[in-house]
């Protein structure tokens, strides 16, 4: 039986932890255009990206680049932004979260590898 | 993904909310300016924002996500398409409205009629505005340390 350093879970980890960054950097650009005129809130479909992830990880495909769209149903205000405040701080505080899951399990991945690795007991 | 970019997306933000505020600030300290060096009372001042352009990595993504640049919502005419990462301020320009004119002859900037002309600035206005930018500075520097915690929690991957 080969034994290989990345196991499927820690490919998947690392798209996963791709796409929470990617949410968050979307997040900041529309929390940073909160108050520009014209602004159409940015982003992205989390569980469509990381299904198609966990098929490119089985399939050997290189990751590709999320879909960004515009965030239809919200709120336009008079000039024409529709950036929500609480809509954003939900969506960083999750992307937050996501990232924070990911970097657990990727830690106890790498401490199930060191064990082996320890496993004389040295 | 650079995690480091979005911090430097929500700083500019930060920036940029600053010069706002910045400027509501001149704007009531000079509500009863009369004299300016360019002449006549001060004009009040408002701060444009503008989105900044797209990086070109979410650029290539559009387009790979779309096929064509002209499905998204356009912010204007010239970067139709494209994600803005950021904000800056594009200008701040004078408010051309027409000063406000008070009745007192003795004022040595008075005009032959006796009416003195004053800004047109509203202090509550100014407070709503002043407001906005306290909350999106807010709201940027709790982004800011959203992002600060990813990043240290980033490297504890690397800790055993």
């Amino acid at each position: 039986m080969d034994m290989q350093i990345e196991t499927r879970l820690s490919c998947q980890l690392e798209r996963y932890l791709d796409l929470a960054a990617g949410q968050a950097k979307l997040t900041a650009a529309n929390m940073a255009n909160i108050d520009t005129p014209g602004y159409r809130a940015m982003g992205m479909d989390f569980e469509a990206e990381m299904r198609d992830a966990m098929n490119g990880v089985d399939q050997g495909r290189a990751p590709r680049r999320p879909h960004i769209k515009a965030v239809d149903g919200l709120i336009a205000r008079p000039d024409g932004n529709n950036v929500s405040m609480d809509r954003e701080s939900m969506n960083l505080a999750e992307a937050q979260l996501k990232f924070k899951v990911g970097v657990a399990l990727l830690r106890v991945q790498n401490q199930n590898l060191l064990d082996a690795i320890h496993a004389d007991g040295k | 993904m650079n995690l480091f970019g979005m911090m430097d997306t929500s700083g500019g933000a930060m920036q940029a909310e600053r010069m706002r505020a910045e400027v509501v600030a001149a704007n009531m300290a000079n509500a009863e300016t009369t004299r300016t060096a360019s002449g006549g009372p001060y004009r009040r001042q408002h701060v444009v924002f503008a989105a900044n352009q797209g990086d070109p990595g979410f650029l290539d993504s559009l387009a790979s996500a779309t096929g064509s640049s002209g499905t998204l919502p356009a912010l204007n005419a010239s970067n139709a398409g494209s994600v803005a990462p950021g904000v800056h301020i594009s200008a701040v320009v004078e408010d051309q409205s027409a000063p406000l004119k008070r009745y007192d002859p003795g004022h040595p900037d008075a005009g032959q009629d006796g009416y003195v002309s004053y800004p047109d600035i509203n202090p509550l206005t100014e407070m709503v505005d002043l407001m906005g930018a306290t909350r999106a500075y807010g709201l940027n520097s709790s982004a800011v340390q959203a992002e600060k915690g990813m990043i240290t929690s980033s490297l504890e991957i690397v800790k055993t």
